[in-house]
């Protein structure tokens, strides 16, 4: 890896005409590389549209400027009332990530997977190869199932739904399935209401209570965050619910620091008090709910606030002013996050908060609600990812792998197994659960490729890398699972390097493919990426969002005309069409009908303390944290401890902490607040280059509750790892 | 001129400093704009509560002072400029300053620090931070029209203002209440 130079990272640049005469780096070229009248030529300055498609709520809106074919500058696109024409500070460095010299610039082979010894190929010698390996095992093996896809949330631009098309047209293949992500709050807001909506988070001013329930918007979600405190200086009470002293938290008027994965019971213990002080909303239950009856009864047989209290940490009378403010202040809100859903009991705790929205009449109102997610914008065409097998394809369809135990499976499969991996818009060494496990899955391939932008540790492990664009030098289209706006990404300067869009290496391969063995791939093996934009839209889109035509999206995103209040017209999508506090859907995927309380995770002796890996502020997963910009700010890990689990513990400010199960380990440097609980560690997760970190080493594959139902495997709970800690 | 910083709205997201490197393409170690985390032991309950800090284009500015080939210069709306044009690269400047805020470019060898986005704002936009924050905690105040109450001239960490005489002003944190397992 250490080959990749400056100085190719400057040849590749001079091919492009970009590189100015710079020595060895990009920056300041405003000022140095390019003479000032030059820079200042206002006839070079070209503005375009382009769309942050990361696994993000905000999705933001973006306005890049272009001079001279360089991208000088990004901003947000005021248009977008969301976003508000404000970015984050991610989105604020891709200047630094298109030119970045650490970028995978031309197609590679590595002699020896891991071994950093890479060679550059030409994108032919790339093709062939692969096609080649393709073909190969389909002949050995009779059908293309040992093909491997690991592709999810590293770009969610809708085109990007070609590379599982580029697999579907191999013939039927293995699928890593599933999400690391939501999953169990999807199936519990579709067991309780038909599906995921919510409402417009503009709206969230609307709000005379708000409960942030497991979500830290002021790192995941900043553009939230102004609408947040718009209601908060509106005079919404401001509540936030976290087993961390997050930032949110930290500008929350009332902040509860409940024990990790006792919100079920919180959410049912205020159930308790409203039933008992009559502050249900009955006439709304009677009109739009089934199993309330059953809910109650329950609740009267089986929950209590002093048991609550018991289970939470949190006092009784805090339990019950909390309640009673939440049921008596119309309309309330609730925002539930990811983070308190990735539990083995995450699932069944979310239904208990959805039901607490339910029995104060607070859903289908605006400024009430359970908010957690939505999907209502992205009816597309998916033209890119719907292809046909070729003709006379073995086997009955795809074969699913669980994207949650991605090592284990990858291993375990049979008949045929799996012997080549393709990986697109993903890092599974560093984000999957048991690292060693899925470093062992790596090595048993006969083959791996990766199409990423940045030598991360899944490309360490492939034996080809193939350089992908970033958003500025392709075409897409992009809506977000938060706000509801619609945003085309326009194509601002010509591909850095050797780069492609992962649709381009499709139609490549599929050529290269259909030379070597005429019909062996569906994929199309021409066409223009724009035009392709436009073949994902269709009329319920344009209707939808009162456009006629996508090119009109060239002068600025749009929003819903309609729909911002989430179930405002009480139309539920479950079987009965009511809000389902009983779910006989839920019974069939095995779980009870109700919102009951399912036990927690608890520490072992050996392992007393919970590990929770949270975001962080500056990256999104393995993406931006490599980037100088970040580094400049921080780039060292650290776990964090409470000041008296530290003394006991022996553990002073910087010192190198130990944290290690059955598992494994790592060793981090202490950072010492009372952000956390005397029994709480945190490790904020991300890729950092050139180091060896990664939390996932201590995170056993361990399902979360949920998540069959709606995604086809269940979540990950990722904060039930359990560790010990020890000064080195 | 100077900054207002809302302590309370800030949420610490460096979106502010990174508007700030994307608008002048600074180098990666050359941070105009910083954002510092107060020490959470400073208030009655554990928070984390932040400083967004540029230039403070003080009233009485040491780099202007101690600057030997004059390379700042004090605007009549009090921006503090520094021309890079005239600078040596000596860095007393950065010694003289209390909030270390001229910093030393490697490559050009010489300083450079936040002048207000001068040219922003005599184009009549925002300056690149204001205009990106989110929750608008950073705006651009007229230092000599507006009320003393309601803000205050420091906050924990921010070195003492008698000596330059900042013109960066604050508005506290609230802090709110809190139910902790460890109480």
């Amino acid at each position: 890896m250490k080959e990749i130079s400056r100085r190719s990272f400057l040849k590749g640049t001079a091919a492009t005409g970009a590189a100015l005469g710079l020595s060895g780096s990009f920056y300041n070229f405003l000022f140095s590389g390019l003479e000032p009248a030059q820079a200042s030529d206002e006839t070079g300055i070209q503005k375009f549209q382009n769309a942050c498609p990361r696994n993000c709520y905000d999705t933001c809106s973006i306005l890049s400027t272009v001079e001279n074919g360089i991208l000088t500058k990004v901003e947000g696109n005021p248009q977008n009332t969301f976003t508000r024409g404000r970015l984050c500070a991610k989105g604020y460095t891709y200047t630094r990530r298109v030119y970045s010299p650490d970028r995978i610039k031309y197609p590679m082979r590595q002699n020896g997977r891991g071994s950093g010894n890479w060679e550059r190929i030409s994108w032919d010698e790339a093709y062939t190869l692969i096609a080649k390996n393709i073909l190969k095992i389909k002949k050995e093996y009779g059908s293309t199932l040992p093909i491997c896809l690991n592709k999810y949330s590293g770009n969610f631009d809708i085109m990007h739904y070609g590379i599982e098309g580029m697999l579907s047209s191999f013939g039927n293949t293995s699928r890593a399935t599933g999400t690391p992500c939501w999953p169990a709050g999807i199936d519990s807001q579709t067991f309780d209401m038909g599906t995921i909506v919510n409402n417009d988070p503009e709206d969230l001013v609307n709000s005379k209570y708000l409960i942030l329930w497991g979500v830290n918007p002021a790192w995941t979600s900043v553009h939230s965050m102004y609408f947040v405190q718009e209601a908060q200086r509106r005079g919404c009470k401001i509540v936030a619910i976290d087993p961390v002293l997050t930032q949110t938290a930290s500008k929350a008027d009332l902040y509860l620091q409940i024990k990790p994965s006792t919100d079920g019971a919180l959410a049912l213990g205020m159930a308790r008090y409203i039933l008992d002080h009559n502050l249900i909303d009955a006439k709304w239950l009677m009109n739009n709910a089934l199993g309330y009856n059953e809910f109650f009864d329950y609740l009267k047989n089986n929950i209590t606030t002093d048991w609550a209290a018991e289970k939470t940490g949190l006092p009784k009378n805090v339990i019950e002013t909390l309640a009673r403010e939440y049921a008596t202040a119309k309309p309330a809100n609730i925002w539930i996050g990811y983070g308190m859903q990735r539990h083995a009991n995450g699932g069944q705790n979310v239904r208990a908060i959805d039901a607490l929205a339910a029995i104060t009449g607070n859903i289908g109102k605006s400024g009430g609600g359970a908010q957690y997610a939505h999907l209502e914008t992205w009816g597309f065409n998916y033209h890119a990812m719907v292809q046909n097998k070729p003709a006379g394809s073995a086997g009955s369809g795809d074969r699913a792998i669980n994207i949650n135990n991605f090592g284990a499976e990858v291993l375990a499969a049979k008949e045929p197994p799996i012997k080549m991996l393709w990986i697109a818009c993903r890092n599974p060494m560093s984000q999957d659960p048991e690292t060693s496990v899925v470093k062992k899955a790596f090595e048993a391939m006969d083959f791996v490729v990766t199409a990423d932008q940045f030598f991360n540790p899944s490309v360490a492990m492939s034996d080809i890398v193939l350089p992908v664009t970033t958003i500025f030098e392709t075409w897409g289209v992009n809506v977000s699972y938060w706000h509801y706006w619609l945003c085309l990404n326009q194509q601002a300067i010509k591909p850095m390097y050797e780069s492609k869009n992962d649709i381009q290496i499709a139609m490549e391969l599929s050529k290269k493919m259909n030379e070597l063995e005429p019909g062996s791939c569906t994929f199309p093996t021409s066409g223009d990426l724009k035009d392709w934009v436009g073949k994902e839209f269709n009329t319920g889109i344009y209707n939808q969002f009162g456009i006629s035509d996508w090119k009109e999206l060239e002068k600025g995103p749009v929003k819903t005309k309609a729909g911002h209040v989430a179930w405002q017209d009480g139309k539920f999508r479950t079987s009965s069409g009511k809000y389902e506090i009983w779910s006989e859907e839920a019974k069939k995927f095995g779980h009870l009908p109700l919102p009951v309380y399912r036990e927690e995770l608890k520490p072992a002796n050996e392992y007393p303390y919970r590990c929770i890996s949270p975001h962080w502020k500056l990256n999104i997963h393995s993406q931006f944290q490599n980037l100088d910009w970040m580094q400049a700010i921080n780039n060292a890990p650290f776990i964090e401890i409470h000041p008296e689990t530290a003394q006991k513990m022996g553990i002073q400010e910087k010192d190198n902490v130990k944290m290690y199960n059955d598992l494994g380990y790592i060793v981090l440097p202490a950072k010492i607040t009372e952000t956390v609980a005397q029994d709480i560690v945190v490790v904020y997760e991300a890729w950092y280059k050139d180091k060896n970190f990664n939390v996932n080493y201590t995170v056993k594959a361990l399902p979360a509750d949920m998540g069959k139902k709606a995604t086809g495997m269940p979540g990950m709970a990722f904060h039930d790892n359990f560790v010990n800690i020890a000064k080195v | 001129m100077g900054f207002l910083v809302d302590a309370e709205r800030c949420i610490g997201c460096h979106a502010c400093e990174m508007a700030c490197k994307n608008e002048y393409q600074s180098e990666p170690n050359v941070r105009w704009r910083k954002v510092y985390p107060i020490n959470e032991t400073e208030y009655s309950l554990p928070e984390r509560n932040h400083l967004s800090l540029a230039c403070n284009h003080c009233e009485k500015p040491e780099c202007l002072r101690v600057c030997p080939v004059r390379a700042y210069t004090k605007r009549e709306d009090g921006i503090v400029i520094h021309d890079q044009g005239r600078c040596i690269g000596c860095k007393m400047c950065a010694m003289a300053c209390p909030y270390e805020v001229p910093q030393y470019n490697v490559r050009l060898k010489k300083m450079e620090k936040c002048n207000l986005c001068d040219g922003r704002l005599d184009q009549g936009l925002k300056t690149a931070c204001e205009a990106a924050c989110p929750v608008e905690a950073l705006s651009v105040i007229d230092f000599n029209g507006f009320t003393k109450y309601g803000f205050v001239i420091a906050l924990p960490g921010f070195p003492d203002p008698s000596i330059t005489k900042p013109t960066t002003r604050f508005i506290k944190p609230r802090i709110g209440a809190q139910v902790r397992r460890d109480q």
